[in-house]
């Protein structure tokens, strides 16, 4: 398999609009306040229109009908806001079907925003300073499978025999037999976009959380949380399914009972048709 | 006619239209049963194994826990004829994360309650495919019992329980 071909894929994928990038931009940048991010937006009325829209979605709950982006950051707070941004900008690459993973139109979209909410509520519970960031890194660090997709539908026999017969986790399996994995190509993908170093660490990470388990950062944990509940429930669930390595070490981390994380699994679902509306509406934008 | 089972959810019907149909069995269990003298139909998708953990929220949706959704599915299909001597009964998913042990194994603890619940009321199985790492979509014809199976990543296959 030729390395490169995959690599130049990258090049396929829709580039993040001007006013996306800056966002990122603001976001990514321990300098820039995130108020900046009104400034932006409001001069792109696409962007203003599908904000409001999934801002007044049931998801969140608001009493009020918001009609301007100065309301939506009133009620909703600038992290909120800035997730939202971030939906609206980077649907459009992650709704298509993948058939290497055997994922219909619309599934890795869901499994995207499923695991950014997640990342979203679990961080603001532990009043983490860089929620934008995390909601981001959440959202984006499966593209590398719209990459890597077609190739891994050819080669789809040699990897889950990898996974069966080495216990190889899919992501080793796709390393090992095409060269490279998704966690490394979506990697490539945030550093081209620009992102900040921590979010292309968190995306090419996110499978490995014991690399930064020496440290005090909980990023990856988190977002590993979130992703490990995600595979569990079965959220837009893939071919790839649940052949990925357990560490109870990040869950003794972040001081996460079981109990906590059957709570959190059933307080999502409470919200379950608020999020299947949301996802919708985000979704092919 | 797709009916759909969502996550933390059921249905049983007699329609001779109706498939039933519940996707991406992760760690939670899909219970299917049916009865072919009367031809009903039920699926149940729950996701987590008692209903202790949160009883507000297992009485606004009981299909959460296996511990309240297994008896209601049961009693559904009786309310339309069911007899239970006649009942098939099948059960998928409880899939597992690698090396996930213990407590945390949501998957395996999913299927230890069913098992028990069916060993106290002498149920028995016509087939089962629970754990490994995989995700489940299955599939049941009310008019005929016949079910199909969908792991992730392979093609649908017919399974013998009727």
């Amino acid at each position: 398999m030729d390395l490169d071909i995959i690599i130049q894929k990258i090049d396929s994928l829709s580039p993040v609009s001007a006013t996306g990038s800056r966002v990122m931009e603001i976001i990514s940048s321990p300098n820039s306040s995130l108020e900046e991010i009104v400034d932006v937006i409001k001069y792109d009325q696409g962007l203003t229109a599908n904000l409001l829209r999934l801002c007044n979605s049931a998801y969140f709950g608001l009493r009020t009908k918001v009609e301007s982006i100065r309301q939506a950051v009133a009620y909703l707070g600038l992290n909120k806001v800035a997730g939202v941004v971030m939906m609206a900008t980077l649907s459009k690459n992650l709704t298509a079907a993948q058939k290497g993973y055997d994922l219909n139109e619309g599934e890795l979209w869901k499994y995207s925003v499923s695991s950014a909410l997640i990342v979203q509520s679990l961080a603001e519970k532990r009043q983490l300073g860089n929620i934008p960031c995390l909601f981001t890194s959440a959202l984006l660090k499966d593209i590398g499978k719209v990459i890597l997709g077609t190739h891994i539908q050819d080669a789809f026999q040699k990897i889950i025999l990898s996974v069966e017969k080495e216990r190889l986790t899919f992501l080793e399996a796709e390393r090992k037999i095409l060269g490279i994995d998704h966690a490394e190509l979506g990697a490539m993908v945030a550093e081209k976009w620009r992102f900040s170093p921590e979010m292309v660490f968190i995306i090419r990470n996110h499978h490995d959380p014991m690399k930064i388990l020496i440290g005090d950062d909980l990023s990856i944990p988190i977002i590993y949380l979130a992703d490990t509940i995600c595979m569990m429930v079965g959220i837009g669930g893939g071919a790839d399914g649940l052949a990925y390595r357990y560490y109870q070490e990040v869950m003794d981390r972040l001081s996460f009972t079981e109990i906590d994380l059957q709570n959190t699994i059933a307080d999502f679902w409470e919200k379950n048709k608020a999020v299947e509306e949301m996802i919708k509406m985000s979704g092919g934008n | 006619m797709d009916l759909v089972v969502g996550v933390g959810d059921m249905k049983v019907s007699n329609n001779p239209e109706a498939v039933i149909v519940t996707y991406a069995l992760g760690s939670c269990i899909g219970v299917a049963v049916y009865d072919p003298f009367v031809k009903v139909g039920g699926v149940l998708h729950y996701m987590l194994p008692e209903s202790s953990l949160d009883p507000g929220k297992a009485g606004k949706n009981p299909f959460m826990f296996g511990d309240t959704g297994i008896p209601l599915l049961f009693k559904e299909t009786y309310r339309y004829g069911a007899t239970k001597n006649h009942l098939k009964v099948m059960v998928l998913g409880g899939a597992q994360i690698l090396d996930q042990g213990g407590l945390f194994n949501i998957g395996n603890r999913n299927h230890t309650i069913l098992r028990k619940m069916f060993w106290k009321n002498n149920v028995t199985t016509n087939f089962e495919d629970v754990g490994g790492v995989v995700n489940r979509t299955l599939k049941l014809e009310v008019k005929t019992g016949e079910a199909l199976l969908k792991i992730s990543g392979n093609e649908s296959r017919k399974i013998p329980w009727i």
